[in-house]
Order: structure tokens, then C-alpha cells, then sequence
């Protein structure tokens, strides 16, 4: 975030001394903000100006780091509030709840680890385990239900605002850089100097927005900024308030103090009923969620909720990719049609939905056609019967005997020219929309034609 | 960004008809003009009624009700070196649409329109001038920065509410300070407050079909630069085009294919 | 030292469109800022839910489904179910069989079943076509003369076929209209203006600006409407300012994770259960981007969404 002349203008002693090389002080403020000239230039800044002004060129929201090797993570830094301004950085990261009380410990550790499986090549699963303290059940059930959760490979979350409970359960997995979630009001010095002592990031939360803003300012104050703050369980309202008012306040009005990456607990707010959590994670996943915690993960809940996380973190200037290669669907075998698209995942996605849903066994061929759709890799040169011919023989001839290829119906015009460069091979030209594939991979079939 | 603000200047003392029509407080010229304008796609009206010695509170208060009573509250900006009319045209202004412009204070004999503004919640047209024309745009700077702190005095949001006007210079005359103005605009951009001006005054003296083609290209680069305002003809249709085009390009406002429609 | 947020509450607001008659008659939008951002300023009409029914009947539907309107065989018993279902404000109609490359049904026959599902119920309706622009324009027309003076919504005129649509459901009888553009901020933007410069009242017309299923390109719904309300609330552009109803069931069931079945993947668990989801976190994310009504089909969505906007709002 670039200062403003007008801001820098209102620190200087607004005294035109000239001291500096520039006839008034808001010349030079503004000479500052264009970087034409030191702030230091100026004799007469006082320290308090110069810190304001060092702070006002920070990021205005912390990049957080947490877990360690495969399981570390990155929460936060993020600059705008809507993607396409430029591009959202960290992803939400998701986390199963458990709690010390539970009956059921294993039985919900493995539930966590069912959800596991690769979206055009990222690695979808629950990253992180929210671990709750059950003072009830004492310090030692807690250290054991930590040692038991260290071992998934998860980055864990501590959600324990007792101080010895927290020391003692960090004592088993600091090292594996969790995230202490347990600083309020009134425990916030010494949760601070367990979790600086440990090492690891620290959870604030508070009764409401004030007490959590106040208690952030008095963390920063005793010199902790590794923090994430937990916008709370009063209400689903309140949670998306607190969510939202957060984020807004770091990144369109540079308040500092609201600087951090969020936990947010939907499981908390709508204990027991997984299709409200499901609707709350994706809220909270389209608005400013850091770590959503959930009671479970199931595949229903998972499927459209990582595509959902994988499209809205997509980088609006680098389009999604699917890896070349020959994706068969409906059991499609050597003998099976062959189709060919681009690489753009959007295209692969609603051709391969459509051509499922005609439920003709069948070969996808994909090539690289540097993620663009069809007719713009074709005006670029990146899908041509030079590119489809050459795809086909080093790849596709060695591995499918079928020798009928479908193309695009956009691209009609390169039939000609890839017959010419792939003997022995048939193109047929399918119709320009995706969804007209089904009836026409069925009339072919119908037909006897593949 | 908000898309560019357009003043029409057209009811102005100085042209006859208009002279004519307020001092007799003849509506139908006045409403005229104003429809075309309107029409046309200014936001603001100037109500430059003149100096209105005798009559400036009574004409002023006429001249709002009329203009804000027949187009549903339209905007204005209220242009007369009479103090006391311009704070009995804002007494019986309506908000609606927007705040009352005062058009305008300067760096010398019109400071305390900037304390007029803020004690009335008005946008100040603050035009960085003094005595004379500024030699360079250090001088110009000098002016902003008393005007600026002004404003800051009396609690004016300075970024909002203050519109600096660099003063545009007629190019028959004093084609080699182009230039300079332009490059203020971008200083007063680049300080992130908002700005405006008499756009005409470069083509003054030209050939009637000559002007709006140089209106255009000066609003094109002034734009480019950051203005974000301009006290213009609005039934100047190339003009118009140019603003609504240079909108589109700096991303104020959201393309469609009839953009110059709407 | 309290936090003191600013606020983002914007001088321009959506504009209000009211659908249906009488004391069911659901308005939609009139917010002055984001979607559910109550904090900057009250919400007058939460978001709306409408329940799609087709022209094809039950029986490609989930058991669930079925089950809810077990009984119903008229099309007047199963859109009788369909705005009592909890959570429902209002019910749409879609002729996905007037589809000449499919069923082909007759637009006097589709006129019949507007007409039987209009008479049946006392909620607004919205009419949605088969996606053919002829067929559409035709069927549009004449569904829209046989149900005057009821104030349904055509969802929707499109750029190829908005002159008919739009002349003859805003202007010749009365109805309102649904302009509707496939993520493109710049079209959807455009059609707006046509159809105004038409002649049809701006305050009529309600925006369907595109969709897609979660995982599904959704990147592009996200981003059209975050535009589109940028535009609309801190630009004041004023033809972008309608309120946007999202169809969202049509594309949530359609796409492999709700339709693969449990044989064909039975790590995935219950084909229904995914089902829900998708068309559930769809919804969701629809909203909190700025969707102003969106059109679900299963009862269990459409409870669990009524709950998200009244948690919300």
C-alpha cells in the first residue's frame, strides 16, 4: 500500500523551513510518496511521525506460517478484498474438531483422514485438527488426545484457554508449530509468554469484536504479532460481522491491529447439523474464513467445497491447468473413441461432465494448449493439427488401437489438416457446445459409428 | 474510481440570455438550459448568478428552488463572489443528490470561502492561485498547502470535500505553461485529493469548430492525469464522448456497447 | 479503545423488484451494501428462495425429493407442494421439455401447465424456458399473455432473443423480466440497457448474470458479481443496479460429484447426500457474493439455505 502524499503531509511540521530542498511541506510530502526523496530529508519528523509512517508501509496483513514439512501452511497476506482486484494468496484451511471429552477420539481421527484425493494436482484433504480442552477431563486427557493427533500428519490447532494445559500439551508438539488458540482478556500475558516460549502462533479471541480488537492491541503491545484471531461462536451473525470487519479494517482502512489471518468455528455454530455447516463453510470460504473448523468431513461436503476453494484461489491471471494425457472415462479401453480438447480445466471439466453423462465409453485426450479455451488456443497456435498429430502418435498411438478422433466443433477447419498428418486415422468434428455432446456421442453410437 | 464529475457552465451571467432571464426572474431560459445540460449528462449545475450586489441572497434561493424543484434535486454549484448569496442558496438547498458546491475559493482575497464551505458541509472548488498567475508549480504548491491547511482548520475531510483547481491557462497566449498545469494535476492526483477546473479557458480565442476538438484532447491528458472533474460545456458532444471514453478506459465506469448511450 | 469500523455502507442501493401478488408477493433487493453485511446497514428484504419444478414431472428426481411430494400428480398438486415446502418463497416453472432437440412440448401445452401451476398457488412464480432462443422467445410470449396480472418473472431474455421477450412480458403484458448473460459483466450490463432503451421500466427487470457449480469455473460467478455490485453500489452505475436471482439447482445436479452413483464410487458415500451439498455450498457462495434469490429443488437445501439467510439477516 503506497502512502498517500496527503497522509505524509500531516506528520510534517508543516512549517515550509525549506530545510529539506523543497519549497513547502507538501511539496516534499509528496515528492516522499512518489519515492523521489528520503523521509529522512526532513530535520524536523518527529520519532512519533517516523514510527506512524514505518508502520504505514508494512503490509497490512501478516503473512502467518504454521505446522511443519508437508503440513506447514500459510495464512493471511493477503492484499485485496475481492480477487479479481488482483489475487487472493492463502487459502481457507480446513479443520475437524475434536475434544478432549469425546468418547469417540479414533473414531473421529479417522474420520478426518477419510477425506483424501488430488483435484488437477492439488492434494485435497482436512489440513488441520482442532483440538479442544475439556477442563473436566483434566490436563493428562488432554496431553493424550494431542499425542494421538500428532501422529495424522495434520497441522494441529490447540483450542485451550487454560495456561497450564496449554504449557503441557505443547510440551508434546511444539515442535510441529501449532497454533495455540486460547488468548482472552483475561489470560492474554501468560498464554503470550507460553506460546512466544514454545515458538508457535497464537489464537486471540474475545466476548465480541471490541474486547477482541483491544486484547490483539494489547498482545501487539507486549511485542506478539504471530497471531490468528478466532472471530467467535455467539452467533453465525456475529461470526460473519467479526469475519468480514477484520478483514476490511486490515486491508481498505490500514488498521494494523486487525492484521491476522481468522479461525472461524462452524462446527461451534451450528453444532450437529452438517448440511448447515457445509452452507457456512462455503460462506466462509467465499468471505475471508483463514481456518474453518467443521465438526466432520465427509465426501459430500468435501467434493464441492475444494473445487469451490480451488476456483476462488485460482490467480485470475494464470488460468487452471489440466496435466496432458489420456483421461478414459465411462471404462473407456484401447478400443474406445478418442476425443480431443484444451487444457484449460474449465473446458476439461465441462466436457468431461457432459461426455460422463452420456455414459459412452470413451478416451479424453488432453494436450498442452497453455490453458486457454479452444478458439483462443487456436488463435494463439497452441491447439493445431501440427500440436493434435504429434500428441496423438508419441502418446496415444502406442497406448489405443480405436483410430476415430473427435474434435472440437470450434476448431472444424483443422479436420483436413490432421487426417493429412495422422494416417490412418478418422476425425470426425463434434458440435460447438459441450452440452450437445451427449446426444451426439449417443447418435454415433446409435449408428454403429464408434 | 468514481467516474468524473461534469459541472455545466452554462448558466452563467455572462451570457446574455441567462443575465437577462435572472434578472427577471424569468424561469422558462433558465429551465431551458438546464434541461440541456442535463440531457446532455452533467451531473453538476454552476449557477453563476454573478457579483449580485443588490439582490444575491433572494436571487440565489430562487435560482436553487427553481433548478433543484423542476430536476428532482439536481446537484449545484453555487458560483458568486457574493458571501451572503451563496449561504442562502445552500439555506434552502436539497442534499439528495449531492452536497453544494461553492465555487470557489482562492489562495488570497477568497480564503474564507474555504471556512464558508465548511461551516455549511460543502464541496469547495479551491482554485491554487493568488495574486496573479503562479509562476511555476512550486508556487502553485504553496497556494494548495494554505488553502489544504485551511481546510484541515475547520475540520474540513480535505480529500473529499476540497476540489483544487490548478487554474487552466489559455494556449493562445500561454501555449509553453501547458505543461506545468498538467503536471500539477498529477501532483494533486498523486497527493490523493480530488480536483477540478474551467476546462475552456485552453481553447479561449479559438475558432468556434477548433475548441471542442482541443477541449477533448486537454480533458484526455488531464484525465490521464487525474483529474477528476471538470466545469465544462455539456451539450459539447465530442467533449462529452471524450469524458464518457476516457471513463471507460481509466475503469470508472463498467463497459457496454452503448456506453455513450447512457 | 473500542474498535471503530468504517462503514460500508454505500449512497446508492439495488434497486427493489417486487414478484407475485397479494400478501406472498416477495421483493427482491433494495440493499445499500454487500450481501449480508447487516453491520454497515440493516437488509429490508433478505435474499429469497425459490423451489424449481419442471414441466417433466418427478421421476428423474432423488428419492428425497420424491418422497416430499409423494401423493402430488397434477402438476397443480406438485407446485401446491412445492411453495408450501419450508423455506420456499416463491416457485419456479422451468419447460426444460419444450426443448425441441428433446421433448419438443408444444407452447400451447406449456401455456396449459403455466396456467395450471399459476391457478394453483397463491406464491409469485417465475417462469424459466428450455434455453432455446427461439423456442424460448415464443414460449415466453405467450406464457407471459396467459398469466397477466399474476406479476411472474420470465427468466429470462437473452441477447439473442431479448427484444420478444422483453417487449412482450415488460411491456405488452405487464410482467417482469430477467435479463440474463453468462459471466460477462459487459454484456450483462448491456442487455440491461437494451432492454431499457425497449421501454421497459428498469425497476423491472431482475438480472440472472450466470452460474456455475462449485468447482465448476465458479471463479468467474465470484468475479462477475463482485463487478457487478462494485459497479452498481460504489460506481451508482444505474444499469447495473437490478437484483440478481441465481438458478442454481439446474447446475448443482448436473455435475459428476451429484450424479455419479454410489456403485460407481462408493467412497464418496450417498449420491443424494452429495447432491445436497453441492447445490447447498452453491447457494452459499451464490449469496455471499451477491445473489439477491436463488432457485434450489431439494427439500434439505432449501431448509438449510432458509436458515443460513435467517442466521444472517
Amino acid at each position: 500500500m503506497a502512502l498517500k502524499g496527503l497522509d505524509i503531509f500531516k506528520l510534517t511540521p508543516k512549517t515550509n523551513c525549506k530545510e529539506c530542498g523543497s519549497p513547502t511541506c507538501m511539496a516534499f510530502a509528496m515528492k516522499v510518496a512518489q519515492g523521489a526523496v528520503e523521509l529522512s530529508k526532513c530535520p524536523h519528523m518527529s520519532e512519533e511521525a517516523l514510527a506512524t509512517l514505518s508502520e504505514a508501509t508494512a503490509p497490512p496483513m501478516k503473512t502467518i506460517k504454521v505446522g511443519t514439512g508437508e503440513a506447514e501452511y500459510t495464512l493471511g497476506g493477503e492484499t485485496v478484498l475481492c480477487r479479481h482486484e488482483k489475487t487472493f494468496v492463502s487459502k481457507p484451511r480446513y479443520a475437524v474438531s475434536i475434544c478432549s471429552a469425546d468418547e469417540d477420539i479414533d473414531a473421529k481421527l479417522e474420520v478426518a483422514k477419510k477425506v483424501d484425493y488430488d483435484r488437477i494436482g492439488e492434494r485435497m484433504h482436512v489440513e488441520m485438527l482442532y483440538l479442544s480442552y475439556c477442563a473436566d477431563k483434566g490436563v493428562d486427557a488432554y496431553v493424550e488426545l494431542v499425542k494421538k493427533a500428532a501422529d495424522c500428519g495434520k497441522t494441529l490447532v490447540l483450542d485451550c484457554t487454560d495456561v497450564e494445559a496449554a504449557k503441557a500439551a505443547l510440551a508434546v508438539c511444539k515442535d510441529a508449530k501449532p497454533v495455540l488458540d486460547g488468548a482472552d482478556a483475561s489470560n492474554y500475558e501468560a498464554m503470550s509468554a507460553v506460546a512466544t516460549e514454545a515458538g508457535v502462533v497464537l489464537g486471540v479471541r474475545g466476548a465480541d469484536i471490541n474486547e477482541l480488537y483491544d486484547t490483539t492491541a494489547a498482545l501487539e503491545k507486549l511485542g506478539n504479532k504471530n497471531l490468528v484471531l478466532n472471530v467467535g461462536t455467539a452467533s453465525v451473525k456475529d461470526a460473519f460481522a467479526t469475519t468480514v470487519q477484520i478483514r476490511r479494517a486490515a486491508l481498505k482502512d490500514q488498521n494494523r491491529t486487525f492484521g491476522y489471518p481468522s479461525i472461524v468455528n462452524v462446527g461451534a455454530l451450528a453444532a450437529g447439523d452438517p448440511t448447515m455447516q457445509a452452507a457456512l463453510v462455503s460462506l466462509f470460504t467465499v468471505k475471508y474464513g483463514s481456518i474453518i473448523v467443521m465438526e466432520g468431513m465427509d465426501y459430500a461436503q468435501a467434493l464441492p467445497l475444494y473445487g469451490l476453494r480451488q476456483n476462488v484461489f485460482t490467480d485470475p491471471q494464470k488460468p487452471m491447468k489440466v496435466e496432458p494425457g489420456i483421461y478414459p472415462l465411462n471404462g473407456g479401453d484401447e478400443n474406445s473413441v478418442c476425443l480431443t480438447t484444451v487444457d484449460f480445466a474449465l473446458t476439461y471439466f465441462v466436457v468431461s461432465g457432459e461426455l460422463e453423462r452420456s455414459g459412452v465409453p470413451c478416451n479424453l485426450i488432453i494436450n498442452d494448449a497453455g490453458g486457454l479455451s479452444v478458439l483462443t488456443a487456436w488463435a494463439a497456435g497452441k491447439l493445431s493439427s501440427t500440436s493434435v498429430s504429434k500428441f496423438i502418435q508419441e502418446n496415444v498411438e502406442p497406448k489405443v488401437k480405436c483410430r476415430k478422433l473427435i474434435i472440437p466443433g470450434k476448431v472444424a477447419v483443422l479436420k483436413g489438416d490432421i487426417e493429412a498428418k495422422l494416417p490412418g486415422w478418422e476425425v470426425i468434428v463434434a458440435p460447438n457446445e459441450a452440452v450437445q455432446l451427449v446426444k451426439f456421442l449417443k447418435d454415433l453410437q446409435a449408428n454403429g459409428e464408434i | 474510481m468514481a467516474k468524473f464529475v461534469t459541472i455545466g457552465e452554462r448558466l452563467s451571467t455572462t451570457a446574455p440570455a441567462v443575465n437577462k432571464a435572472f434578472s427577471e426572474r424569468d424561469p422558462e431560459p433558465i429551465l431551458k438550459r438546464a434541461k440541456q445540460q442535463l440531457d446532455a449528462g452533467a451531473t453538476y449545475l454552476d449557477v453563476n448568478i454573478g457579483p449580485a450586489e443588490n439582490d444575491g441572497p433572494e436571487l440565489m434561493k430562487w435560482a436553487v428552488e427553481l433548478l433543484q424543484g423542476n430536476f428532482d434535486n439536481v446537484p449545484l454549484a453555487l458560483d458568486t463572489s457574493n458571501v451572503a448569496a451563496i449561504e442562502a442558496g445552500i439555506s434552502v438547498y436539497n442534499r439528495t443528490k449531492g452536497k453544494p458546491i461553492v465555487n470557489s475559493a482562492d489562495a488570497s482575497g477568497r480564503l474564507e470561502y474555504v471556512d464558508l464551505a465548511a461551516a455549511n458541509d460543502a464541496i469547495v472548488i479551491a482554485l491554487c492561485n493568488g495574486e496573479g498567475i503562479a509562476k511555476d508549480n512550486d508556487e502553485r504548491m504553496m497556494y494548495m498547502q494554505t488553502l489544504m491547511e485551511r481546510g484541515m482548520e475547520h475540520g474540513m475531510d480535505v480529500a473529499e470535500d476540497m476540489w483544487f483547481d490548478p487554474l487552466f491557462l489559455v494556449i493562445k497566449g500561454m501555449q509553453d505553461k501547458q505543461m506545468q498545469v498538467l503536471e500539477f494535476i498529477k501532483m494533486i492526483s498523486d497527493m490523493g485529493m480530488k480536483s477540478t477546473g474551467g476546462l475552456s479557458n485552453n481553447s479561449n480565442g479559438m475558432p468556434k469548430h477548433i475548441r471542442p476538438i482541443m477541449d477533448s484532447a486537454m480533458v484526455a491528458m488531464a484525465m490521464m492525469n487525474g483529474l477528476t472533474s471538470a466545469i465544462v460545456n455539456p451539450n459539447d458532444l465530442r467533449l462529452m464522448e471524450t469524458i464518457k471514453s476516457c471513463d471507460i478506459i481509466k475503469n470508472n465506469n463498467l463497459y457496454a456497447d452503448s456506453y455513450l448511450e447512457v | 479503545m473500542p474498535f471503530t469500523g468504517k462503514s460500508g455502507k454505500f449512497n446508492a442501493a439495488i434497486r427493489t423488484v417486487e414478484i407475485g401478488t397479494g400478501d406472498k408477493a416477495v421483493k427482491l433487493g433494495g440493499e445499500n451494501v454487500l450481501p449480508f453485511y447487516t453491520f454497515d446497514a440493516p437488509i429490508e428484504n433478505a435474499p429469497k428462495i425459490g423451489v424449481l419444478i419442471t414441466d417433466m414431472g418427478l421421476e428423474n428426481e432423488v428419492a428425497g425429493i420424491k418422497d416430499y411430494y409423494a401423493g402430488a400428480t397434477t402438476f397443480a398438486e406438485i407446485a401446491k407442494k412445492a411453495e408450501e415446502m419450508p423455506g420456499a418463497d416463491f416457485v419456479v416453472l422451468r419447460f426444460e421439455g419444450a426443448d425441441p432437440n428433446g421433448e419438443n412440448r408444444s407452447v400451447e401445452d406449456c401455456v396449459a401447465i403455466a396456467k395450471e401451476v399459476g391457478d394453483a398457488i397463491t406464491a409469485p412464480l417465475v417462469i424459466e424456458g428450455c434455453k432455446n432462443v427461439e423456442k424460448d422467445a415464443e414460449l415466453f410470449s405467450k406464457v407471459a399473455e396467459a398469466l397477466q396480472g399474476k406479476n411472474v418473472l420470465i427468466l429470462s431474455a437473452r441477447e439473442e432473443n431479448y427484444k420478444a421477450v422483453a417487449a412482450a412480458a415488460g411491456l405488452a403484458y405487464g410482467q417482469k423480466v430477467g435479463a440474463e448473460s453468462a459471466v460477462d459483466i459487459n454484456l450483462a450490463k448491456q442487455l440491461n440497457v437494451l432492454i431499457g432503451q425497449l421501454g421497459v421500466d428498469q425497476a423491472n427487470v431482475v438480472m440472472n448474470v450466470g452460474s456455475a457449480a462449485a468447482g465448476y469455473g465458479f471463479e468467474y460467478v465470484v468475479s462477475t458479481m463482485d463487478r457487478v455490485k462494485a459497479a452498481a453500489l460504489a460506481q451508482g452505475d444505474v444499469q447495473l443496479q437490478m437484483p440478481i436471482m441465481t438458478p442454481v439447482a439446474d447446475e448443482a445436479w448436473n455435475v459428476k460429484e451429484a450424479m455419479a452413483s454410489e456403485a460407481d464410487m462408493p467412497e464418496w458415500g450417498s449420491q443424494e447426500e452429495r447432491g445436497i451439498d453441492m447445490e447447498v455450498e452453491t447457494a452459499a457462495a451464490v449469496l455471499a457474493s451477491g445473489s439477491n434469490a436463488v432457485i434450489l429443488k431439494h427439500p434439505t437445501s432449501v431448509a438449510t439455505i432458509s436458515k443460513l439467510i435467517k442466521a444472517l439477516v
